[in-house]
């Protein structure tokens, strides 16, 4: 289990990171969500080893993060971490030897790995003649040959395709299932919350939302309602806790500030005509997010 | 975190051995230090007049005088031991404009010999272009030689009495010293000849050494690769990684110079130099009698020990000049930060390199003795000074211990530079962060 207690990180006189807290089992897949300079890249780097908190522990299976563990984890940075003057075969070899592999067991994994990402033949290709979302996938494979305990994947999505990215997604998912610890930073909110189980959303370094992720939206107050059909809308509009009223397509959505608020909402609109569709539906991620931090992600 | 360490160096060191680029250059250093080895015969296949004595057409007009010249020519070149230019004279009956209408002779001069109002000789001498001071002085000095045997021939003295007078002196050399006997020869050839070729590739062995570090550890930060490296093994392993396969690349490359100079050695002695040895003296420029003379000079008895010393202090240095450019290194973002940063450290051994060549003109300089003791000129300088008797193994030995030193303080220090400044990759108060690192923030 990796433990984060109470870390702070001061960079100078900046307070980078502000006492955060969070643990993830193994086969937990934990989003670590925040807008741009919100902590995340610094809280990463404490959890992999390449800073020191100012205070607070990280610990993986209860052991300090440090030289002696890091074998046993995998990390794939937001911006290209690759050599590109290397080949495919020699970048996988060069990481992969740093990560206490031998070159046998590298090349194995290598070869597995290259065929079910259906690039086999770039094993002895330069980086740099790969396209974007073809060294997004080698750099992927890279932070994954050596079958991470720990794996942190920063923006793993960038550059691919929706092809690529249901073939990372299978993967990731794979890992989990064998007992990886994953945590996971995407500017995309439907893959975190296709993935993530548990959730924490940093602002100017501190947690402002964590937790399941299931409980968080029963927990957020604020609810949607679908409609389908014809209804009265200034009667709705006129009802205390009505939020916003917004028509996409042929359906209305009806923000509410509280669950309580939908019996008088479901009043109005069963006077209606045509009515096809009532229901109440939990808050995106996206609007969570934008509630919490006070801007999108992006 | 040792096979990391041994799999670090030896990946370093296979980028920059493994390229085609290193066998090119290799081939083409060979085939430089091969024609330079064997440079005397290249000027001869080429042909050239090199090898011909000035040639004097002499119009003799008093039908005395020619004889009496061209025995004082020859005993002119016997003063000078045959190793300088000697005039080859002709007579001649032609004109000036009939001399000089031939092409052959238009590097030729032409000497008019008349008599004057005292029966005694009056000269002129005609050439197509200017003569330098030394030739004519050297030729001024012979026609008045002829002018004097000349006059004493018509001063009635007994002709037993007259080759007396006329015969030269020979005057003996002694050197009291028998030990300085030819070192002082011998030390400014080594100067002027031998040491640029020691000096020179050092130079430039540490400029490849600086560029190397700085360019390799460069090209890890340009990506995020270099968080991957140092989530893996410690920024000290990765420095340190860096600096062994620098210097093992250097004493690689040092040592593939020292084999190529072997070989050139080796293709002069197997070409037969002999044949072109006439050609390079009469230029002043003989590699076989510089190698004969440094060997048989007392200088070659103290490179046994100047040799030694000056390895070690180069070694030293190259340690040093490795561990400074990946600091350097480390505080920049890119190449281009990195060359600017460390333009400042070449210049110094620059100015150690320009101090050696001038260390043999300014013999006793207390400035130029001092600066051989400043860390990075001392690699330079130290030995150029010893060789030329400036400094002895006591103040040479010094200055290895003060370069150790820089050593220790650049691992020290530099390392904790390098722990900051390897992850950063922003240049906006880089000096503070570099400050803060060494105290330890």
């Amino acid at each position: 289990m990796l433990e984060v207690k109470n870390i702070v990180k001061y960079y100078g006189d900046f307070l980078a990171v502000n006492d955060l807290s969070f643990d993830v089992k193994e086969g937990e897949i934990f989003g670590l969500l925040g807008v741009n300079g919100a902590g995340k890249t610094t809280t990463f780097r404490m959890i992999i080893g390449l800073l020191e908190p100012t205070s607070g522990t990280v610990t993986l299976d209860g052991q300090k993060i440090d030289y002696n563990v890091t074998d046993k984890i995998g990390f794939l940075t937001e911006e290209r971490s690759l050599l590109t003057k290397m080949t495919v075969k020699e970048q996988a070899i060069y990481y992969g030897t740093l990560k206490g592999m031998k070159k046998e067991e590298i090349l194995s994994k290598l070869d597995t790995l290259l065929e079910k990402f259906g690039i086999s033949n770039y094993k002895d290709k330069k980086i740099k003649e790969l396209s974007k979302g073809n060294q997004q996938k080698i750099q992927f494979i890279v932070s994954i040959l050596n079958d991470p305990k720990l794996l942190i994947l920063d923006e793993p999505f960038s550059g691919l395709d929706p092809f690529n990215v249901e073939l990372f997604k299978k993967q990731i998912t794979e890992m989990a299932e064998k007992g990886s610890i994953i945590i996971f930073s995407s500017h995309r909110m439907e893959h975190v919350e296709l993935f993530c189980k548990k959730l924490l959303i940093l602002k100017n370094g501190k947690d402002v939302l964590s937790g399941n992720l299931a409980d968080i939206k029963r927990e957020y107050r604020k609810k949607n309602i679908i409609v389908k059909g014809n209804i009265d809308i200034d009667k709705i509009k006129n009802i205390e806790g009505v939020v916003s009223i917004n028509k996409k397509g042929l359906e209305y959505e009806i923000k509410i500030a509280d669950l309580s608020v939908a019996d008088q909402v479901f009043a109005v609109v069963s006077k209606g005509e045509n009515i096809t569709k009532f229901s109440v539906e939990e808050p995106s991620l996206n609007e969570i997010f934008i509630a919490k931090v006070g801007e999108t992600y992006d | 975190m040792t096979s990391k360490l041994k799999f670090l160096t030896l990946e370093s060191l296979k980028r920059k051995v493994k390229t085609k680029w290193f066998v090119i250059a290799n081939i083409l250093i060979f085939i430089v230090i091969l024609c330079l080895f064997n440079i005397d015969s290249i000027i001869k296949l080429f042909g050239g007049d090199f090898n011909e004595n000035q040639v004097i057409y002499v119009n003799d007009k008093s039908n005395q005088t020619f004889e009496v010249l061209k025995a004082q020519n020859e005993n002119y070149t016997k003063i000078l031991d045959g190793d300088e230019e000697s005039f080859e004279l002709k007579k001649t009956t032609k004109t000036q404009k009939e001399i000089f209408a031939d092409k052959k002779n238009k590097d030729a001069w032409y000497l008019i010999i008349d008599n004057d109002a005292d029966k005694t000789i009056k000269a002129k001498l005609v050439s197509e272009g200017y003569i330098n001071s030394y030739d004519f002085a050297q030729l001024n000095g012979i026609v008045n030689s002829t002018k004097q045997s000349i006059a004493l021939s018509y001063s009635n003295i007994d002709p037993a009495e007259l080759a007396k007078i006329s015969e030269n002196i020979e005057i003996e050399r002694v050197i009291l010293d028998e030990s300085k006997k030819g070192e002082e020869e011998g030390t400014q050839m080594i100067m002027s000849t031998v040491f640029p070729f020691i000096i020179l590739p050092f130079f430039i062995l540490s400029l490849f050494l600086v560029q190397m570090v700085g360019a390799e550890v460069n090209d890890e930060k340009s990506t995020r690769g270099m968080e991957i490296i140092i989530s893996s093994v410690s920024p000290k392993v990765h420095f340190f990684s860096k600096v062994i396969a620098s210097n093992l690349f250097v004493l690689i490359q040092g040592l593939l110079l020292v084999i190529f100079a072997g070989l050139g050695l080796l293709s002069r002695m197997l070409l037969g130099a002999s044949s072109v040895t006439e050609v390079a003296s009469a230029n002043g420029f003989d590699i076989g009698k510089i190698i004969d003379s440094l060997l048989s000079s007392d200088i070659a008895n103290n490179l046994v020990y100047i040799i030694p010393l000056a390895v070690i202090l180069m070694l030293v240095t190259f340690l040093a000049y490795s561990l400074l450019a990946g600091v350097l290194a480390s505080m920049t973002t890119n190449i281009e930060d990195f060359q600017q940063l460390q333009t400042p450290i070449m210049i110094i051994s620059l100015i150690g390199y320009y101090l050696a060549i001038m260390a043999g003109v300014f013999e006793g300089s207390l400035f130029i003795k001092i600066l051989a003791f400043f860390p990075f000129i001392s690699a330079i300088l130290a030995p150029s000074l010893l060789v030329l008797g400036q400094i002895g193994i006591f103040e040479f030995i010094i200055a290895i211990i003060i370069m150790v030193l820089v050593v220790i303080l650049l691992i020290k220090y530099g390392l904790k530079i390098y722990k900051v400044g390897i992850l950063n990759y922003s240049s906006k108060d880089l000096w503070k962060k570099m400050f803060k690192a060494l105290r330890g923030n």
